[in-house]
């Protein structure tokens, strides 16, 4: 096979790894800079090439694409983040305090313990999917999906429930480093929505990516 | 400002360039230092595009594939004399405070 077509099509694989818009505008124009910029003789892409060319692709896919000007939007994408960050910090810590939890309950009102103990299961089971929708909503609002502000503020009023209901089975005393982390959680979330309602917001929501104009 | 975002707005300060002419200048302006790889680059333009301080300036056909032309916005000149002065005034407080110690080249 001719060299240069074995290396065209190596580069092109990796390419596939980039977003569909991105690569029917670009693909042909990175192609001819990879080409022209690659050792004579190579046949495959290299291995710094290809690690270049994965990391930039999982980088266009993952960030934001609301321009850097669209301040709150980003702003909200931080919280919603951080909201993340703190609800995986308060599962790991019911998962590390378990013991210590179920002793003071026990201690303090053990009929309290089969409501406890099933509160605790739902925890376990439901926090890692909240994590993973909360980073999965971080990263539709912000590429201006207005859907991830309606679903997350629907979260929004579950995480509210959840600390009415942890702050009626008195968690702040047996499990504070949880509902420290939940009051985090809370309140970066009560920001985020903030945030994506605002008004200076509204113009980079409802419109398909490639259609939205930068400001 | 990321230094590879720096030196591709002051390449493009020079009047608009293509992808392959960019990473020759950034290696040039760099001394060799910086020698951006075509993901990395490809991957800040679109950024920059979307954040108005790049666009592109004309497309041509060269011996059957695209080439296209980018240059500075308004607001990305604006953003790089900004940062440029900033770097400068920086760098002038550090030379002059280095300058004693004769370890100033």
């Amino acid at each position: 096979m001719n060299r240069s077509a074995s290396l065209e099509r190596g580069y092109r694989r990796l390419l596939a790894a980039y977003p569909a818009t991105f690569r029917r505008e670009n693909e042909d124009e990175i192609l001819a800079v990879l080409l022209a910029t690659a050792e004579p003789g190579r046949r495959r892409p290299g291995l710094a090439v290809s690690a270049d060319l994965l990391r930039s692709a999982a980088l266009m896919r993952l960030r934001p694409t609301v321009p850097r000007s669209a301040r709150t939007v980003r702003a909200a994408v931080k919280l919603i983040c951080l909201s993340a960050l703190a609800e995986a910090a308060a599962l790991i810590s019911l998962v590390v305090t378990y013991g210590s939890i179920k002793a003071e309950v026990l201690k303090l009102a053990p009929a309290d313990w089969p409501g406890t103990s099933l509160h605790l299961t739902v925890d376990f089971v439901t926090g890692p999917i909240i994590v993973a929708m909360l980073l999965w909503l971080a990263w539709a609002a912000g590429r201006g999906h207005d859907w991830a502000r309606l679903v997350f503020s629907a979260l929004f009023g579950l995480t509210t429930l959840a600390v009415l209901f942890a702050l009626a089975l008195d968690t702040p005393t047996v499990a504070p480093a949880a509902f420290t982390c939940a009051t985090v959680v809370w309140f970066s979330q009560l920001g985020a929505v903030l945030l994506i309602f605002n008004p200076r917001s509204a113009r980079y929501y409802g419109h398909e990516p490639a259609q939205r104009q930068s400001a | 400002m990321q230094e590879a975002t720096f030196l591709i707005l002051t390449s493009l300060a020079d009047g608009s360039q293509h992808g392959y002419g960019i990473i020759t200048d950034v290696a040039d302006i760099s001394g060799g230092r910086v020698r951006l790889r075509a993901g990395t680059l490809y991957t800040a333009l679109d950024r920059l595009r979307v954040d108005g301080l790049v666009e592109v300036d004309r497309e041509e056909v060269v011996e059957g594939r695209l080439r296209r032309y980018y240059q500075l916005t308004p607001d990305g000149t604006k953003l790089l004399a900004a940062e440029a002065a900033q770097l400068h005034a920086n760098a002038t407080v550090a030379m002059r405070r280095l300058s004693p110690l004769g370890v100033v080249t």
